[in-house]
């Protein structure tokens, strides 16, 4: 199954229903030696997550691609429900990006909410994500969207 | 941090802005232009405009060349490409851990399915390059 992407009140949202009972899929988030096991992109190597989790608990994550390149992230938790919710925020470089995780109990199965606030709003990534596939449209769309909500300007 | 990502930052900050949406717009729809025209249409002083643009500057999403004593601006949409990209990495990314927690998870429910015979452990196998 695959994941739903949508962008509404937070500006990027991921959907997804694991064949796994709430309290089995958070325990796959909870520690690093665990998240280490799924989470990194293509092509990656190796990766390393080191997490403390518990609210205002850091975590770290080092990934090395195939070709030597290395990659790192790291961020905070700044909410833990056990196991319902878990919040933490991001640096992402000058600005910082606020995840939410949300495991909502289907039975045999979980709904798994990922949401994001930050560093743009929503109807700019709604822009940047639907149907526009060069970056010459998107601006064209922006420059509409832009001086629709604002009138002609002042001139 | 890695150069690209600085970029893609770059231009998410830069974008968090109204003001500099619509000095994107505005350069977009009517090309290059001075500064001083620029600013007219926004009603806030010049050194705010100005900064408006530096941060844009620095986000590659407008250039700047003089002619004489004027500064002409013009939007360069190339520039939002790394962000565009960037967003669709990341959807792809969590899209691929997710695929792979999704084996984990079923590894697992399987060899809780046949308790006891423990030949391996379920939440070493998924690891993979």
């Amino acid at each position: 199954m695959k994941s739903e992407m949508e962008t509404g009140r937070d500006w990027l949202r991921l959907t997804r229903i694991f064949d796994a009972p709430r309290a089995v899929l958070f325990k796959w988030w909870a520690s690093g030696e665990r998240l280490q096991q799924w989470f990194g992109v293509a092509g990656m190597a190796r990766c390393e997550i080191e997490t403390d989790f518990q609210v205002g608990g850091a975590f770290k994550q080092t990934m090395q691609m195939a070709d030597g390149r290395e990659f790192s992230s790291s961020g905070v938790y700044e909410e833990i429900i056990v196991p319902e919710r878990i919040v933490y925020r991001t640096n992402f470089g000058a600005a910082s990006m606020r995840v939410t995780v949300e495991f909502i109990d289907l039975g045999k199965q979980t709904k798994l909410v990922l949401s994001h606030e930050g560093p743009v709003d929503e109807s700019f990534i709604d822009k940047m994500t639907k149907g526009t596939s060069s970056a010459l449209d998107l601006l064209d769309e922006l420059v509409r969207s832009e001086l629709m909500q604002h009138g002609e300007d002042h001139t | 941090m890695d150069n690209n990502q600085s970029r893609v930052s770059a231009v998410f900050s830069a974008l968090s802005d109204p003001t500099r949406r619509r000095i994107l717009a505005r350069l977009s729809r009517d090309g290059e232009g001075p500064v001083t025209d620029l600013a007219r249409p926004f009603r806030i002083s010049l050194p705010a405009i100005s900064r408006h643009l530096r941060v844009l500057e620095r986000a590659e999403l407008i250039g700047r060349r003089r002619d004489g004593r004027v500064h002409l601006i013009r939007a360069r949409s190339e520039g939002l490409k790394p962000a565009q990209d960037w967003i669709e990495n990341y959807a792809a990314t969590w899209e691929f851990s997710f695929d792979r927690l999704d084996a984990l998870l079923k590894e697992e429910q399987r060899g809780k399915s046949k308790a006891g015979t423990r030949t391996r452990s379920p939440t070493r196998k998924g690891r993979r390059k």
